[in-house]
């Protein structure tokens, strides 16, 4: 059985096939409206993708911590040992870095500044170092901010003295390191020992894998703290820079959809030029049309021959357009991620699966009318023009 | 008994706030192995007469019987079914296809029926007109008159009762007409169909059983 005789097992899509090439260029033009759209509606989904994935990895540092102080509710100004340790057996799968903090004036060689102190051990979790280095345990020297040690003329190895005792500045912290704790101003970062006359710690921080499990941490020990039987009181105020994105995920999200909008009314043009050529069709085929019923075609076999015609349409469109936004997705991920490989990742395939069903739905959409309006010509009629 | 059988039949036609009327009580038959010519001037009702035998249209009064059946009751769908299988159509365009083979053509009545071979049979009702060596050929590709044998051999693919043929020989000279007349009189007796032409064409007079004149839509003879 050859090709042909396979193809007349389904006598509409054989028919809609051969219809579609009698004029190719015709053809060719309306698949091209779809092609446009889907390769529209693919790549502007890929470029949300690849805008989102760049601006989570800008904001990893930031959004996967926890911070934690006393709340109103409070019977302690700031955070009990106990609770540093309850925190610490609640929260097993990241790191809870506990704080004391203060401020003073830092002096050196007849220059002043006034930074916030902070005492850690686990310095290596908070800051990032542009030189030196940043201990997982301080037990003796010091952190400084590097644009405080510019000011004051401090380099690695030189002592600063706060509360009566000289530390050696160990690393400078990378000033442009996030807009967290500590704001602009200038950092000094000594061993939690330094500060032990403060009881309890000013602040405790949690590092999290990523932004999601920040948010999870965050709820647990909202939960876990502040829920007192049916009573809400804030024992300890839990906050999280994950709203933060969550605030650009959404906003990402809203700019994804209106780039998905703009792909679609592309879309909606090529229908109009499917909706066009299927018109046209009909009625350049209203004679053949009567005959197919004239010798035993029921309207629904007319039907499906039509609509096997728009969606053959779409199809043909749609491949293509899924061939041409394979290759521009490649050009996007490669000017805004830097890789263009990174086209292959299963969440643009949901973007170039969507842009195609959208293709193929639109064209039978469009297909639907003159179908529509073709099957039901009377055969007589239809025969006499 | 007639294979088909107009009694009485009224047809009207509402154009504008006028009413047409085209048949005014029309009786008609035909029998199997009989090809009847229908003649008249233009505008006399040859072509309405026609449809309502090629169950085309429906008679506005009066009925029309297919095999003893009383077919004027009919659903569209169930009429399409009975042209499918009962009647076949010969028209003077020939109506063919233009992107099918001539084979394919032939096939195009019976392509939602899977119960019988019908490439075998397309093929040996190609070479019965003496068309087996343009198996493949696209309409454009034949002459008038082969496409016409083309047509011919569609009418006849589902083995139908009646033949119906607008104008047969209206689009080819007069050799090839009388070659096509010649081939359908064969065909309808080795068939056993009944024939009903329409027809101005004086030389399928020669062919012809019956002749039945219509003129202003009442039967003369």
């Amino acid at each position: 059985m050859s090709v042909a005789d396979a193809l007349w097992r389904f006598p509409s899509a054989m028919m809609a096939w051969r219809n579609l090439g009698r004029n190719r260029m015709r053809t060719a033009l309306a698949a091209l409206g779809i092609v446009i759209g889907v390769v529209a509606i693919s790549s502007l989904g890929m470029a949300g993708v690849a805008l989102q994935q760049q601006a989570t990895s800008n904001l990893g540092s930031l959004t996967n911590q926890v911070s934690v102080s006393a709340g109103q509710d409070s019977d302690y100004d700031g955070v009990t040992e106990e609770q540093v340790e309850e925190i610490r057996s609640i929260i097993t799968d990241a790191e809870v870095v506990p704080q004391k903090s203060n401020s003073t004036t830092v002096s050196s060689r007849g220059k002043e500044a006034y930074v916030s102190v902070t005492g850690v051990t686990n310095a290596a979790a908070l800051y990032d170092v542009s030189s030196g280095e940043a201990p997982e345990r301080l037990q003796t020297g010091a952190l400084i901010s590097n644009s405080t040690a510019q000011d004051l003329g401090l380099e690695l190895g030189d002592p600063v003295e706060y509360d009566g005792h000289l530390y050696r500045i160990t690393g400078l912290i990378d000033s442009s390191s996030g807009f967290g704790p500590g704001g602009g101003r200038g950092e000094l970062v000594i061993p939690i020992s330094g500060l032990a006359d403060q009881k309890y710690y000013d602040s405790v921080t949690i590092i999290a894998a990523d932004g999601d499990a920040a948010s999870v941490i965050a709820n647990t020990l909202d939960e876990h703290f502040n829920t007192d039987g049916r009573d809400e009181e804030e024992v300890l105020r839990v906050s999280s820079y994950a709203s933060v994105q969550e605030n650009i995920g959404s906003f990402l999200n809203t700019l994804q959809l209106a780039l998905l909008g703009i792909g679609g009314i592309s879309l909606v043009v090529a229908s109009v030029a499917i909706l066009n050529v299927m018109l046209m069709s009909t009625v350049e085929r209203r004679q053949e049309i009567g005959v197919l019923r004239a010798v035993g075609f029921q309207k629904f076999d007319v039907l499906k021959i039509m609509l096997s015609e728009a969606v053959l349409l779409g199809v043909i469109g749609g491949v293509a357009g899924v061939v041409f936004s394979l290759v521009a997705g490649m050009v996007i991920n490669h000017f805004i991620v830097g890789d263009a490989f990174l086209v292959f990742r299963p969440s643009n395939f949901l973007y170039i699966g969507l842009a195609f069903g959208f293709g193929v739905g639109t064209s039978l959409l469009s297909g639907l009318y003159p179908a529509w309006k073709a099957a039901n010509e009377r055969p007589v009629e239809a025969l006499r023009s | 008994m007639s294979v088909i059988e107009l009694d009485d039949v009224v047809k009207r036609y509402e154009s504008g706030a006028q009413t047409v009327t085209a048949l005014k009580g029309v009786d008609f038959h035909a029998d199997r192995g009989e090809m009847v010519t229908i003649i008249g001037p233009s505008g006399s009702g040859k072509s309405t007469m026609l449809n309502m035998i090629g169950l085309l249209d429906t008679p506005t009064e009066g009925t029309v019987h297919l095999d003893g059946r009383n077919v004027t009751e009919f659903t569209e769908d169930e009429l399409t079914e009975e042209r499918r299988t009962t009647l076949g159509f010969v028209f003077q365009d020939f109506h063919l296809l233009p992107m099918l083979s001539a084979v394919e053509n032939v096939e195009l009545p019976s392509v939602w029926d899977t119960s019988v071979d019908r490439h075998d049979r397309a093929i040996d009702l190609l070479k019965r007109v003496g068309l087996g060596d343009r198996l493949d050929h696209t309409p454009d590709e034949l002459s008038g008159g082969q496409q016409q044998r083309v047509a011919i051999a569609r009418s006849l693919i589902n083995g139908p009762d009646i033949l119906l043929m607008d104008e047969p020989t209206g689009n080819l000279d007069q050799d090839t007409g009388r070659t096509i007349l010649e081939e359908v009189t064969r065909l309808k007796d080795e068939e056993n169909i009944a024939v009903v032409a329409v027809t101005h064409d004086d030389q399928m007079l020669d062919y012809t059983d019956r002749t039945v004149r219509i003129v202003d839509g009442v039967i003369q003879s």
